[in-house]
């Protein structure tokens, strides 16, 4: 009997419910609240809750008004358009955020979702890039925007992109995942995994955040954690998939293994193959 | 200190200056008094008078001249002589001079149409075909005693100065008169420039907000992000008490995109009233430092002369500092709130700008008039349609219509080929080889537009004469290239500008830069030198027959349409 799975953001971050609440009762003091006490990734993973929340344009809206320069507001509700697929109605809000709150990584970071979503030339997502770097140059959330942005348009420099951003990212953090993010994304076009320098190039990643002494449960670590664990699990290494497995317990991320299908199938199977149905 | 005199019936003002002696003579005319089938006349009869350098701008043309107080009065005494007698061989002689292409501004004919202020975007058209009798009409109604200023900065007014011109009556600037049904608005302009003007209450506050914004496109454009050369701004006042604030950054190879995103989000700053009072504090204090050395070099007086033109009070250096200094970053960001609302985005590549809030400037009719169609031969996409109040071209969803009471102009060419200018920049081309029966059509059209409006155009080459493809050709053709077949016939606003490339319209601002010459630019005060840089003319070939040019031009102008 396998364990349950959690793939429920909440459940690893228990924030996610106090906003999800706070959200859907209308109650903006508590959003803040709790957008104001999360750490800067944390605070810009947060807003995704907004992206999943529905009917709360016009509360958001609201907010606004009342406050334009209020850019926690106008991160959520950019969010929440660019969720929906409007993505001019989200960069229209995002436009006048990003005037009133240009140090705030959260809206640069739905900027260069939207970016992509808008088609965007590069010379604008690079130079949105370069203002999310400004504030922050480690801003996992913004990267993996940036490299899914890079990865549409210039496979070679969304490589470029990866390895250098894991190369100078602090040893423990989260950022090495783009590498194991830029090898999925090109083993789902063009399934080019069964490579030994793939291989390589993982490990030295995961060495440097998963399997770092210094490695912590930050917000952000379960999906990280698992985007590895798909990485080892598609390239055929069950002994470092199933590790990985194991770090995880009854948490997992649905994202990125909804590229393959259906999350909870998905991660089962691989689960099970890594680990010999033991687990 | 400025002193108002007279001479020889013509307003003077006069003030001590360092360095050279320098005069000129300004009148109240320029492009936007023009039409378009006397587009150009202003700086040929600019030419006609002077070798030396003069300037037409839209509301004003001046002659120029250092030296000593003989060479001055000689040269303003010569250009007043020229006028009197412009005979048909010195006209023949300027428009020789006048050969070079020059880039012309795009944004006045998305603003204004192809009237006022709007015709400054179009080519030189009647440069050929000018008549004495018509350079005469045009100098005895603008270039007379009651229509000229005259400003002398040096010891004196020199002695010999005479200045012998015609009488005649002070004409009031035209009124501009907007044809952007919605602003923010945006248009595409050409690659590797991003653009956008605005119109705003003319005061020192506008003039200081100029500066900021350009301070701000440098920072994020050029120095932060790496997608510009460079960025700059000008300060047009107007008589009219607006003034035309233009914002041009020339992108690095590839960078347009990103030059269109800066200048997008420096503006929304700007509206968002992120201004702070040390920044405004150093424009002030610059524009105040530009202010008294502009004074010193006499280089105030021309602003000054143009202040006489329009009726407004001549400003001591004293009224002109009070009025910089007391500008206050809340004023510099009220500026900016109206600056925004009116403004017009310029924007390179084909992505446009409703992304960021803006909306598309038209760039077709909306309505097809009433009358007899006709068919395009061996084309069921293609009608070409004539009434008693205009004509329309319409090619798929693409409609281009032209009412002759609101024509600016028909460009005629001997095979036949008619394009009719609305007064909103819409145009309609009657090309005879497309349509059945078209011959009735270029009669209908010859029959109601006066001659006056009438725009002769050389013969064109053979293979410039656009044919029929035969339907089985069409149909093999892959629908990226049927293109041309619309641009060539409903020529819309945007293949005006096939060879005024934005690049060069910029370069020209760039290289003469605001503390260039005698005459530096010192925002509102300081002079005229800038309002005329950009408001170049095309004497070339006229830019209308290219066809892959204009595919390209007409990809550009509307990229999501996908016909």
């Amino acid at each position: 009997m396998l364990p349950p799975m959690l793939l429920d953001p909440a459940a690893a971050y228990p924030k996610v419910a106090v906003l999800r609440a706070a959200l859907d009762s209308g109650d903006w003091p508590a959003c803040r609240e709790t957008l104001d006490g999360a750490e800067p990734v944390e605070r810009t993973c947060l807003t995704t809750v907004a992206a999943e929340t529905e009917g709360i344009t016009d509360f958001l809206r609201g907010v606004l008004s009342g406050d334009p320069s209020d850019g926690a507001a106008g991160a959520l509700l950019g969010r929440h358009l660019a969720g929906s697929g409007d993505f001019t109605a989200a960069e229209r809000v995002l436009v006048d955020a990003a005037a009133r709150s240009p140090l705030d990584p959260a809206i640069w970071t739905v900027r260069l979702r939207t970016a992509r979503g808008l088609r965007l030339g590069p010379s604008e997502a690079r130079r949105r890039y370069d203002r999310l770097a400004e504030i922050d140059r480690h801003h996992v959330p913004g990267q993996s925007q940036y490299l899914r942005y890079l990865g549409g348009h210039d496979p070679d420099a969304a490589y470029d992109f990866a390895r250098t951003a894991a190369a100078e990212a602090t040893p423990g953090s989260l950022s090495p995942v783009l590498v194991a993010e830029y090898h999925i994304d090109r083993h789902i076009a063009a399934g080019h995994l069964d490579d030994a320098t793939v291989h390589t190039e993982l490990d030295e990643a995961a060495d440097r955040s998963v399997h770092h002494p210094d490695y912590r449960h930050t917000h952000g670590w379960v999906r990280v954690t698992s985007t590895f664990a798909m990485a080892y699990a598609l390239i055929g290494d069950d002994r470092a998939a199933a590790g990985l497995f194991g770090a995880l317990g009854d948490h997992h991320s649905a994202q990125p293994w909804d590229l393959l299908g259906d999350p909870a199938t998905v991660i089962s199977r691989y689960r099970k193959r890594a680990t010999g149905g033991e687990q | 200190m400025i002193t108002r005199l007279e001479v020889d019936g013509v307003p003077a003002l006069h003030a001590p200056a360092d360095g050279p002696m320098h005069a000129g003579l300004v009148f109240r005319v320029g492009t936007a008094d023009e039409t378009l089938p006397l587009r150009g006349i202003t700086r040929l009869i600019e030419h006609l008078v002077t070798g030396a350098p003069g300037s037409t701008g839209p509301e004003h043309t001046y002659f120029h001249t250092r030296g000593t107080p003989t060479e001055i009065a000689d040269f303003l005494s010569g250009v007043c002589t020229a006028l009197r007698n412009p005979s048909a061989d010195r006209i023949a002689e300027a428009r020789e001079r006048m050969t070079a292409p020059r880039d012309r501004d795009p944004l006045p004919m998305w603003r204004y149409g192809a009237r006022s202020y709007g015709v400054a975007s179009y080519p030189e058209w009647a440069l050929p075909g000018l008549t004495t009798d018509q350079v005469g009409d045009w100098i005895a109604r603008w270039f007379t005693r009651a229509n000229a200023a005259l400003w002398v900065a040096g010891d004196e007014v020199p002695g010999g100065l005479s200045l012998d011109l015609a009488d005649g009556t002070r004409q009031p600037a035209p009124r501009a008169v907007t044809v952007l049904p919605a602003t923010p608005a945006w248009f595409t302009g050409p690659d590797g420039t991003a653009g956008w003007d605005t119109v705003v209450h003319r005061d020192a506050g506008a003039a200081v907000f100029a500066t900021v914004l350009e301070r701000r496109l440098q920072h994020e454009l050029r120095d932060r992000a790496g997608v510009a050369e460079d960025a700059r701004t000008e300060y047009e006042p107007r008589a009219d008490g607006t003034a035309r604030i233009l914002a041009l950054a020339e992108a690095v190879p590839g960078g347009q995109d990103g030059a269109l995103g800066g200048l997008i989000d420096v503006l929304a700053e700007l509206r968002a009233g992120r201004i702070d009072e040390d920044e405004v504090g150093t424009v002030v204090k610059h524009t105040g430092v530009g202010l008294r050395d502009a004074e010193s070099r006499g280089a105030r007086l021309p602003g000054q002369a143009f202040n006489l033109l329009a009726g407004r009070a001549v400003q001591t250096l004293d009224e002109a500092l009070a009025e910089v200094r007391a500008v206050t970053a809340g004023d510099v960001a009220a500026v900016a709130t109206a600056a925004y609302d009116a403004g017009l985005l310029m924007a390179p590549g084909t992505g446009g700008a409703d992304w960021a809030g803006y909306t598309a400037a038209p760039t077709m009719s909306e309505t097809v008039l009433d009358g007899r169609t006709h068919r395009g031969r061996g084309d069921r996409n293609l009608r070409l349609i004539s009434g008693a109040d205009g004509i329309s071209v319409v090619e798929g969803d693409v409609v281009g219509t032209v009412r002759y009471d609101a024509c600016a102009a028909v460009l005629a060419w001997p095979d036949g080929a008619r394009q009719l200018i609305g007064e909103d920049a819409v145009m309609a081309r009657v090309e005879p080889t497309l349509y059945r029966d078209a011959e009735q059509v270029v009669h209908d059209v010859d029959q109601w537009i006066p001659e006056r409006l009438r725009i002769g155009m050389p013969p064109r080459d053979r293979d410039r004469i656009p044919q029929p493809r035969p339907a089985t050709e069409r149909e093999e053709e892959p629908v990226d290239t049927r293109r041309p077949l619309i641009t060539l016939l409903v020529a819309g606003m945007a293949t005006l500008f096939v060879v005024a490339g934005g690049l060069g319209v910029l370069t020209m601002m760039l290289t003469q830069g605001p503390s260039g010459g005698v005459l530096g630019d010192v925002g509102e005060y300081g002079l005229v030198a800038s309002a005329s840089v950009l408001f170049g003319t095309f004497t070339g070939r006229i830019a209308l027959d290219s066809a892959v040019e204009l595919r390209r031009q007409q990809h550009a102008r509307n990229p999501a349409r996908s016909d």
